[in-house]
């Protein structure tokens, strides 16, 4: 892992893959206003983008404390996984089964990651949304946490994902005996 | 032999973009079902009317907010410039937090006036939410503007409100009586139901601006254009807004 984030390639992959899960992350918690800003005459090119970026802010405001954190976390390790899986293609030719399972599980770590964002008493909720959808919307008013633990849940499934594939890519290429 | 490696060699190429795919219907269903622009929200099997308020998700049109009147509840000069009109929930942690922010914002900027109006989520707050709504009107009559901010600021800055678990029956004779409103007058109106279709056009006024949840609120600016601010933004971004909007 070390020597991974050494080759300024990959530690490129990392910030600007977890930078732009976190960007995602606050656009859709403030897509209503940044979509009225910027298609508005409103303010100059300047003071938009500089309103859009303030709204970078909004995680210490706008998400409960568990929220931001696992929102953060998620993002960082999304970045490493993804890191992760390049090197692992292109270190092991014919590795793609792992990198595809890993890639999956990377990408479930994301999908409850989303799930995670909003704040569950406001009724801001992502997960509130989907899970209305299919009319099991209730549910989460039984978790003690009322949905933010699929924050949690992504959290372990990334962590997870990164475990498995560091494991990968430190095992010897040999030709196991059958 | 060959074959495996071919079924390899598309597997190597297909991972990662297949992976890019994946996380692009994640991210665009996330935003689907966010209802992230005032336009596409989608329309869930929620219904319209307050009935059984709930985190609404139908499109809004910011343009629908009802126009600031005498009749609102205002904290700043009612021809400001610039307007917050804030739909918010006594119960919700983060209009508690917002409700602090624009205190500041208010009080920094005298071109700045704060309309507060209902929006409470019954589904996720039943019973409190509305009652504190409620009792808030009830004050507004019973002491007037002054009295109604007395009893919102007293109501959010008490720590154990929030989340449906305030002990009303202990907060709100408490605060009703630090700002001096007659008792008796007070639960009369309290049990007498005339604020209930005043505070569910609130809700519907919310809703038909594109609230989905709280707080949530509409800057109305000097020239009538208008920008969405949901949740409790901070106070930097909202000073932002107010000045573009000056």
């Amino acid at each position: 892992m070390r020597s991974l984030i050494s080759k300024w390639r990959y530690a490129a992959i990392i910030i600007l893959v977890s930078l732009g899960v976190f960007t995602f992350v606050i656009s859709i918690q403030n897509w209503q206003l940044i979509s009225s800003l910027w298609f508005s005459d409103i303010g100059t090119l300047s003071q938009k983008l500089i309103l859009t970026l303030t709204l970078y802010t909004s995680i210490g405001t706008n998400f409960t404390f568990l929220s931001a954190t696992t929102t953060v976390l998620t993002s960082i390790l999304f970045g490493v996984n993804i890191a992760l899986l390049v090197y692992y293609i292109k270190k092991v030719q014919g590795g793609a089964k792992t990198a595809f399972s890993g890639g999956a599980t990377s990408m479930g770590g994301l999908l409850s990651g989303l799930l995670g964002i909003g704040c569950a008493a406001c009724g801001t909720f992502i997960a509130t949304s989907i899970l209305a959808l299919f009319g099991v919307g209730a549910l989460l008013g039984l978790l003690p946490l009322g949905g933010e633990e699929f924050g949690i849940v992504a959290v372990l499934l990334l962590g997870y994902s990164i475990y498995r594939i560091g494991k990968k890519i430190n095992s010897p290429l040999v030709c196991e005996v059958t | 032999m060959e074959t495996q490696n071919t079924k390899n060699n598309i597997f190597v190429t297909l991972a990662i973009p297949l992976s890019i795919i994946i996380a692009a219907l994640v991210i665009a269903l996330a935003v689907f079902f966010s209802g992230g622009s005032n336009a596409g929200q989608v329309a869930v099997n929620q219904p319209q009317v307050p009935t059984a308020q709930q985190p609404p998700q139908q499109e809004g049109d910011l343009e629908a907010v009802r126009p600031v009147d005498a009749e609102d509840h205002i904290k700043g000069d009612i021809n400001a410039p610039v307007k917050i009109v804030e739909y918010s929930d006594f119960e919700c942690p983060f209009c508690k937090r917002i409700h602090e922010t624009l205190n500041t914002v208010v009080e920094n900027d005298s071109d700045v006036a704060w309309v507060y109006r209902h929006f409470p989520l019954e589904q996720l707050h039943p019973v409190k939410a509305q009652r504190a709504a409620v009792a808030s009107e009830c004050v507004a009559e019973l002491g007037g503007n002054d009295a109604f901010w007395q009893f919102t600021d007293g109501y959010f800055a008490d720590t154990t409100t929030g989340n449906n678990r305030t002990d009303q029956d202990t907060l709100i004779p408490e605060l009703v009586a630090e700002i001096g409103i007659d008792e008796t007058a007070f639960n009369e109106c309290a049990v007498s139901g005339r604020y209930d279709d005043h505070i569910a056009a609130d809700f519907q006024n919310a809703v038909d601006t594109g609230g989905r949840g709280t707080p949530w609120s509409v800057v109305i600016g000097s020239d009538g254009k208008v920008l969405p601010l949901n949740g409790a933004q901070p106070q930097s971004a909202i000073e932002q807004i107010i000045n573009l909007l000056k």
